[in-house]
């Protein structure tokens, strides 16, 4: 089921067991993920998964606790200066010196980069930061307007492989559109890109392979396309009798939805007609079967019958 | 420096204003206890009981030899170690340190600092300089308003030599490095800026208690060597304008070790909110 690149050489991004762990609390557990050149990878998951520990172990901010991260074939905390300059890193909940302006901002940061900045002007003029904003204090911004800021910093010195949590939180939706127009041409320039997000249109979009994770552990890494075979059936109910929601047997396990005499179930393709064995044997008036799209595909990995713990708190991705 | 030491520019860009106020403040407060020394000599300010001051009142004198705080270079060296002028160090001190790491960590801002191509002991370099600055700054001003005062008052002059007034500037950042290195350390290791700024006040407030009673009480004169504030004595320096090499030294030392295991600490640590 597992879509993982085979050789670690070819990787730009690869993780192999990868734990972290804050005290007693699980960040991550035995992680293995690969990313190839080139690639625009989408990697999923609730708020708690285990998404930001992970970025922040592949950009040398944690150490991991056990296990292997190597990106562009460098230890991320002990190459961390050979690292650097190849990185552009977006952070989940991105924060900004309240007191300086745009301009300013983008200035230290490519100091700190210390790189040109080729791609800071045009950067600015697509996704709609004008000369007049960038002379105002970060302070006075939108949440969108500080998300357009930190794509520009992360983007401005063309970096080899780019990180993005969360990128299109806040932004409007023509320029989300301009920013999954960066992201084509960085895959169409050989750029490697990791995407995490919990919005799963913007993953089906943009991402050609998807991680997902739940409570620190890997589910499963697949390619979009195949996500969408194995998505989950929808299977919609209506009951004659008018008693309202019922013990539903077996299909309880289907996380079932009542709506007055009306059910909703997402069961998986294997598992369809099992269930409607039992179910028919209810007084059933109105019977559906449809395909869930994607979010249901996704949220399906989620729902497994055997398991309904909640994804681990985390330091990291409280919001 | 802008460009070339982004991370020091930064952390005094921030607290510019602050920092100007503080210069301020000490300019005003040293030239206030210039005034009031020149206006009022200190026999007429604690002769009025017709008794000698308590040897624990030294410690608001900045002495811990003969130098008592009715007399010029006592008067003087009492300016250095007010309450007030602690007040405005443990202010640079704290908020700087807290600066350094701790403050980035807890606001998230470390994110986009440290994925860049710098290293953990280049942030704290930068960082442990832009606290040295200020601090040196706030000293000098001290520093520079007594000895304008001193060259400008004949009886004063006569009291206290100018190389006295360096000598006290001296030990001053001595010992604002002493409590400096500390509070670096606990940033290092920290993610709440509240944790450093805590613990530098504590530093300073811990230390000058234990100063006065260990010379207030003959039973706890031993406790005066775990005290900044035995080792910083700008009213001995005042009236004798020699170098106590030994205190410097441990003040230094103290501050040293501590800026050292800043940089261990941070070196070990996880950099995320």
């Amino acid at each position: 089921m597992s879509e993982n690149l085979r050789d670690p050489a070819a990787a730009v991004i690869d993780v192999g067991a990868l734990t972290k762990r804050y005290g007693p609390t699980v960040g991550v557990e035995e992680l293995d993920i690969r990313v190839g050149a080139g690639e625009v990878f989408g990697f999923l998951g609730p708020n708690g998964a285990g998404k930001t520990t992970t970025i922040r172990c592949l950009v040398g901010l944690l150490r991991p606790t056990s296990g292997r991260v190597r990106v562009l074939g460098l230890d991320p905390v002990a190459d961390h200066r050979r690292l650097a300059p190849s990185l552009g890193y977006l952070p989940g909940e991105l924060r900004l010196y309240p007191e300086l302006t745009g301009g300013q901002t983008l200035q230290l940061l490519a100091d700190l980069q210390g790189a040109a900045t080729p791609r800071r002007a045009e950067l600015c003029a697509r996704l709609g930061l004008t000369a007049a904003d960038l002379r105002r204090a970060v302070g006075e911004y939108s949440r969108g307007m500080k998300q357009k800021l930190g794509l520009v910093q992360a983007l401005q010195h063309d970096p080899a492989l780019v990180v993005l949590d969360e990128p299109s939180e806040g932004l409007d939706p023509l320029v989300q559109e301009t920013f999954f127009e960066l992201l084509a041409e960085a895959r169409a320039a050989g750029r490697t890109v990791l995407l995490s997000s919990h919005v799963l249109p913007e993953v089906q979009r943009a991402c050609g392979r998807v991680a997902i994770v739940r409570a620190g552990r890997l589910v499963t890494v697949q390619s979009v396309a195949a996500l969408r075979e194995v998505r989950a059936r929808r299977v919609r109910l209506t009951f004659a009798d008018g008693a309202g929601p019922r013990p539903l047997g077996a299909a309880e396990s289907w996380s079932p939805r009542w709506q007055g005499n009306r059910v909703e179930l997402l069961i998986p393709p294997g598992e369809v007609v099992g269930a409607l064995r039992g179910l028919l044997a209810l007084p059933v008036e109105d019977l559906t079967v449809e395909e869930a799209g994607l979010e249901e595909a996704f949220l399906d990995l989620y729902r497994t019958p055997t398991d309904q713990s909640t994804p681990t708190d985390e330091p990291g991705e409280q919001r | 420096m802008k460009h070339r030491y982004p991370l020091l520019w930064l952390a005094l860009h921030r607290r510019r204003r602050m920092l100007i106020a503080l210069l301020v403040g000490m300019a005003v407060f040293e030239a206030l206890i210039v005034v009031i020394t020149v206006t009022v000599s200190p026999q007429e300010l604690f002769a009025g009981g017709g008794r000698t001051p308590p040897g624990a009142f030294k410690a608001f004198s900045g002495s811990t030899g003969d130098v008592s705080i009715a007399s010029y270079p006592g008067l003087l060296g009492g300016g250095l170690v007010h309450p007030f002028w602690i007040a405005l160090q443990l202010t640079v001190i704290g908020s700087l340190a807290a600066a350094a790491v701790a403050a980035d960590v807890e606001s998230g801002t470390i994110e986009l600092l440290m994925v860049r191509p710098i290293s953990r002991n280049r942030l704290l370099a930068e960082r442990t300089a832009a606290l040295a600055l200020a601090s040196l700054a706030l000293n000098a001003v001290a520093t520079a308003v007594v000895a304008v005062g001193v060259l400008l008052s004949p009886q004063l002059h006569q009291a206290v030599p100018l190389s006295g007034v360096f000598v006290a500037g001296l030990l001053g950042t001595a010992f604002t490095l002493c409590l400096a290195g500390p509070a670096l350390a606990v940033s290092a290791a920290s993610s709440r800026r509240a944790a450093v700024i805590g613990a530098t006040i504590g530093f300073g407030a811990v230390g000058f208690a234990v100063n006065f009673v260990a010379l207030a009480w003959s039973k706890a004169a031993g406790l005066r060597f775990v005290s900044p504030f035995h080792y910083y004595t700008p009213g001995d320096a005042l009236a004798h304008g020699t170098v106590p090499w030994g205190s410097f030294a441990v003040l230094t030392a103290v501050g040293l070790l501590g800026t050292a295991a800043a940089f261990r600490l941070l070196a070990r640590r996880d950099l995320a909110p």
